[in-house]
């Protein structure tokens, strides 16, 4: 049973767009109170506004708090199904996985088709890239088995990076080798 | 963008908060206007201006992705920070455009026949007496239907918060009754100082201010405080 779904790109496009519309609607009773003040426009705009308002916020700041925690999270857990997408390509990435069991595959896609460029499996990570280039995420990663993944947040990604010279020399070498793989040279 | 275009949109979003606003109060005299009022209503209307502006390009822009500060900025800024604002603003409007007399007779079926009464030129009732002749210079319902102070304010408040959502859910009687019979407080905050009122209530203003006989007792007879037609 998932743990929980990194990957809630979808979801989370539709409640940054539902709390936007929620404004909105706070925004137009407002405009509507201002434009005819009637019992009805001020009943509506000074008790329905409001909750509008605080509902759309805290959808908001939690997405915000969610997100400053994932990036700064330290190792945390998450489990996944077989054939479940970690991450989409063109993603922001704020933290790299490290496979604890199960196996996973790399997708690229290049001109609307996707392929398989790599299999990863316990012991070996993924989701560097993105963290050391501070570009999106470019490459797809599914799940091949139920797998369990461990997060590391980007800022201590990078801080572990600093502090230990021989894992960033590792973790730069398997850079490199990858994209050597991936040029075909 | 260009500095001309820039220039532009800026001109037309004022332009439109000042064509909007005069809207609402176009039946007022200018000297009526109040400036807090005057300018906070088209404060308020920039920012819900403001607001809609930017929760619009970043769902045109974005669709509901958060790539970048930008994103969240124009996210925070549009769904948080200005609504919030705006609600703010708006609440301080809300309690000056309650008070007013076109306000209160918004809700017809409940109050239409009191204020047609308070502004019919040809009606005797005490509300008229006092309109006609600008006794009460202006929120002429809201001043003779609100105790004294901060405390009386903040009943009305809730009183009138009680009375719109009776309106709406239909829960009213007609013809409307007051919660409690008017007190004699709410004619002496304006009357007890007035040397015209203390010669003529020279044998009646100790029951008076005691609250052993009421304003209304004597002054319902000659003229009933509403006089409704039927």
């Amino acid at each position: 049973m998932a743990k929980t779904n990194i990957s809630d790109s979808a979801a989370t496009r539709w409640l940054v767009v539902f709390s936007q519309l929620l404004s909105l609607a706070a925004l137009a009773l407002g405009l509507q109170f201002v434009i005819n003040t009637t019992g009805g426009t001020l009943f509506l705009f000074s008790s329905i506004g409001p909750l509008l308002v605080m509902a759309s916020s805290a959808a908001v700041l939690g997405l915000g708090i969610a997100r400053l925690r994932r990036r700064h999270s330290l190792f945390q857990v998450a489990s996944f199904e077989p054939g479940q997408v970690v991450f989409r390509q063109g993603e922001t990435g704020d933290c790299v996985y490290f496979i604890q069991s199960g196996a996973v595959e790399v997708l690229r896609s290049d001109d609307g088709t996707e392929s398989v460029v790599a299999r990863l499996s316990s012991g070996q990570y993924f989701g560097e890239m993105a963290l050391l280039t501070s570009q999106p995420r470019n490459a797809t990663v599914r799940t091949l088995t139920a797998s369990r993944l461990v997060l590391l947040g980007k800022q201590n990604f990078l801080t572990m990076l600093r502090v230990m010279p021989s894992t960033r020399e590792d973790i730069l070498k398997t850079v490199q080798d990858r994209a050597m793989e991936q040029t075909g040279s | 963008m260009t500095t001309l275009m820039r220039r532009l949109k800026y001109l037309t979003a004022f332009c439109a908060c000042n064509a909007l606003v005069p809207h609402v109060q176009a039946a007022r005299l200018p000297f009526e206007n109040d400036p807090a009022e005057y300018y906070g209503s088209r404060f308020f209307l920039a920012m819900l201006l403001l607001g809609a502006g930017l929760i619009l390009c970043s769902l045109i822009r974005y669709r509901g992705r958060l790539q970048g500060p930008m994103s969240w900025a124009l996210l925070i800024a549009g769904v948080v920070v200005v609504p919030s604002i705006s609600t703010m603003f708006g609440t301080l409007l809300v309690f000056e455009r309650a008070e007013r007399v076109e306000f209160c007779g918004s809700c017809h079926k409940a109050m239409q026949a009191y204020v047609h009464d308070m502004e019919n030129p040809a009606s005797e009732s005490l509300a008229a007496i006092h309109y006609r002749n600008r006794y009460v210079p202006r929120n002429q319902c809201y001043t003779c239907h609100t105790s004294f102070g901060l405390f009386g304010t903040v009943q009305a408040k809730i009183a009138g918060v009680v009375d719109v959502h009776k309106y709406y859910t239909g829960n009213f009687r007609r013809q409307i009754q007051m919660r409690e019979p008017y007190r004699n407080d709410d004619c002496l905050k304006c009357h007890a100082g007035a040397v015209k009122w203390s010669v003529n209530h020279e044998g009646s203003k100790d029951s008076i201010l005691a609250g052993k006989a009421t304003c209304l007792g004597c002054h319902r007879q000659a003229h009933p405080a509403h006089t409704l037609s039927k």
